[in-house]
């Protein structure tokens, strides 16, 4: 084939820039550090980087919501060990008064009932308990879940938080859950509270009688709430540690597909680099001669 | 020696040389320019007229002549190298347009319509861990405009590509417009050029490759080394007789018909692409995406209830229903406590606690949708993301199939310095010689005049 200076000019000239635009490709992958820079440089790894990133963002989200329901379950399993507490004492404070020493003596009688009336209003305050700005057993309902009077304000909504892909856990108990419905011969733990109280302040034994049985059924109704949280909180740190982990491989897999490896890429650098560096000299030492300067 | 006739057949030895010499020289002065073909002068030999005169015995004149100069040209290399630089210049405009398209998408990144989306939705879940908080309706907000902000801005910027594409389009029909004159003067002036006309061929090939890089323009040879033009068949150029091309609405029309010229290669046919094809395809596209959105997200959204137990709000509006125009609803723009965070409570419906965020849990899921919009923007990246590098590919191909097609017209056409000097020596020694003859010639004379007929003297 006949080669000519401008043949070998011209092709010069396209491997000097195909040289510098490789050089450059991998200059730009080192400055940002990612091995993706636009969506063609490698189109599975980026439907796989977006996939990724997307599911990531949502492991993130989720441990957010995850955190939030941990918080909102720990100050419910706080609010029913203290109900426990109080209604223990309560219980102590019908035995006591169920005495025959105690029942002979009004005034004895009155400070018990007077005990009883002050556990009533801070069960009262236990059901009131918030957590963040919200009222925590009742329900969707904005406000204090109870009245001081002990009317439920609340409605029977469960709110519910998703744990995990296609998985969620009721966070909250509704009052009536808890404490019992109002109204009926029993009616819920406040009103069984007030008539011990009066039983008490009476020294009606058939009626105290009646009350401490009650109130037993209650102390099994807020453990068994107790333990419900409890399941769910044990459900939900499970969940929360498999949301960690997630997290924690999606941060590394798609460390793996975006990111540059630096050694990788510097050591391609220098060998483009080089090999850039020798065909501009070869370029240097090939192209000026011709014929023209060997004839004198 | 019959006679001196050898003195002549020495001048025309060294005229010849002589015109060697000048093209020599043309073709060194002309070995940058572009288009420029190499040219020989092509020799002769005169063999002789057999004559018989009576003091001359039997006589031949001898010599040699310049018949013509031709010039290195090879149809079939010199027609390949246009039809591939045409198709190399329609590749490379087509990859950097899908280059210019993938930039309106900065994936995967935090910068994306990807990631506004999932803050979109993250804003959703916040709002239903917490459907009271005025920062959480508030934050909900903001990142819906964010994101309705993007998706307009992404539409504006596809519609620019194509934008700016009419616009290259108008200013190539003025230069086609402007070379098919070219051409066409070209013709008139070869036809009635008589002698060497080489150097205006070389200037016709120039602009016939600068047509058909623009629009594919095929050229066939036509009467009177005329060249006839064809866009898809059909006639831009005829003799003398040129056809006007308008580009000023995008795609080329025949100015005389208003019929689309569909050049089948060049840059007019990446740009028509553009402009017909790949935007309104990726505009479709989005607004399938920003439709969805507003369609999903409305759907939930009017069903469910408000801070004042308000039910029936549109979230986005309904009317916009195109990437270019997607907004917030006037319902809920500046107006958090509007959002519908909560789910009417069946049997009823009838309305729920003013905390429920069980509508927003809802609304927060149509992230994983199967057809929602993450699919569907995710699906569109990735099918970018292939057209672009197959378009890149192919313009990297064709970058090497056009490169060999011109080293190889070139092979044959470009001028070598190192030959024409070899040339130049050959044809200056050849001139040499040929004075030598006449020296010779000379002192032959001489003996003849001076040193005949003086014998003892």
């Amino acid at each position: 084939m006949r080669v000519t200076s401008s043949m070998m000019l011209r092709s010069t000239l396209r491997d000097l820039s195909q040289g510098l635009s490789r050089l450059q490709e991998t200059q730009t992958k080192l400055a940002s550090g990612k091995q993706i820079t636009r969506p063609s440089a490698d189109p599975g790894g980026t439907s796989s980087a977006m996939g990724m990133r997307q599911d990531l963002r949502r492991a993130d989200q989720r441990l957010r919501s995850l955190n939030d329901a941990q918080g909102w379950l720990e100050t419910a399993d706080a609010t029913l060990t203290s109900s426990l507490d109080s209604l223990g004492r309560a219980k102590e404070i019908a035995v006591r008064a169920g005495n025959t020493g105690a029942l002979a003596d009004p005034v004895a009688r009155q400070a018990l009932a007077a005990e009883i009336r002050s556990i009533r209003s801070e069960m009262l305050a236990l059901a009131n308990t918030n957590y963040g700005n919200r009222s925590i057993f009742n329900g969707t309902a904005s406000g204090a879940a109870y009245d001081t009077n002990g009317v439920y304000l609340g409605n029977s909504s469960s709110i519910v938080r998703d744990v995990a892909p296609s998985t969620s856990i009721a966070v909250n108990l509704t009052g009536p859950q808890v404490f019992g419905t109002a109204g009926g011969p029993v009616g819920d733990v406040f009103e069984t509270l007030d008539r011990m109280a009066t039983a008490i302040a009476n020294g009606d034994s058939a009626a105290m009688a009646t009350e401490h049985t009650n109130l037993d059924g209650f102390r099994n109704t807020v453990g068994a709430a107790t333990v419900e949280i409890g399941t769910r909180a044990a459900r939900l740190a499970e969940a929360k540690i498999r949301a960690e982990d997630s997290k924690l491989l999606l941060t590394t897999q798609l460390s793996e597909v975006e990111d540059v490896d630096v050694v990788e890429a510097l050591i391609t650098a220098k060998a483009q680099e080089n090999s850039y560096q020798a065909s501009l000299q070869v370029a240097a030492k090939i192209l000026p001669p011709s014929l023209l300067d060997y004839l004198r | 020696m019959p006679n001196f006739s050898s003195l002549n057949t020495a001048f025309s030895g060294m005229n010849s040389q002589k015109r060697v010499l000048d093209v020599i020289a043309h073709n060194i002065s002309n070995a940058t320019t572009e288009g420029y073909h190499r040219q020989r002068a092509d020799l002769k030999s005169l063999g002789g007229t057999a004559a018989t005169g009576v003091f001359s015995g039997r006589s031949q004149s001898y010599g040699v002549d310049v018949v013509g100069v031709t010039r290195a040209y090879d149809v079939l290399l010199a027609g390949r190298a246009v039809r591939e630089d045409a198709a190399r210049s329609a590749a490379n405009m087509t990859s950097t347009s899908m280059s210019t398209v993938e930039g309106v998408f900065p994936e995967p990144s935090d910068l994306g319509l990807a990631h506004q989306l999932d803050v979109f939705w993250g804003s959703w879940t916040d709002l239903a861990n917490d459907p009271g908080s005025l920062a959480a309706r508030t934050q909900l907000l903001e990142n819906a405009d964010t994101l309705a902000t993007n998706l307009r801005r992404s539409s504006n910027d596809l519609q620019a590509v194509a934008d700016s594409a009419v616009s290259r389009m108008t200013t190539l029909a003025a230069e086609v417009n402007d070379l098919a004159d070219q051409i066409a003067n070209l013709n008139r002036t070869i036809s009635t050029t008589f002698g060497e006309n080489n150097d205006l061929l070389d200037q016709r090939d120039v602009l016939v490759g600068r047509m058909a890089n623009l629009t594919g323009a095929v050229a066939r040879p036509s009467d009177a080394n005329g060249i006839d033009l064809y866009i898809n068949n059909r006639s831009i150029v005829s003799g003398t007789i040129v056809q006007r091309v308008d580009g000023t609405t995008g795609p080329l029309t025949w100015l005389s018909d208003g019929s689309s010229v569909n050049p089948t290669s060049g840059e007019a046919q990446a740009l028509t692409a553009v402009i017909t094809d790949v935007v309104p395809r990726y505009k479709t596209k989005l607004d399938d995406i920003a439709s969805t959105l507003v369609t999903q997200v409305n759907a939930l959204h009017t069903t469910g209830y408000d801070q004042s137990s308000t039910t029936g709000r549109n979230f986005f509006d309904p009317a916009n229903l195109t990437a270019a125009t997607i907004s917030l609803s006037v319902d809920v723009a500046g107006q958090p406590a509007n959002i519908a965070a909560g789910a009417p409570v069946l049997p009823g419906p009838v309305a729920p606690g003013v905390l429920d965020g069980e509508m927003a849990r809802q609304i927060a899921a149509l992230a994983d949708a199967a057809t929602g919009a993450d699919t569907k923007y995710q699906s569109m990246i990735t099918t970018l993301a292939v057209e672009t590098r197959s378009a890149q590919g192919r313009a990297s191909i064709q970058e090497q199939v056009a490169d060999t097609a011109i080293r190889d017209a070139d092979s044959v056409g470009s001028v070598s310095l190192d030959e024409e000097m070899a040339n130049l020596t050959a044809a200056q020694r050849a001139f040499e010689a040929n004075a030598r003859i006449i020296t010779a010639i000379d002192e032959m004379l001489g003996f003849l005049i001076e040193r005949t007929g003086v014998v003892g003297r």
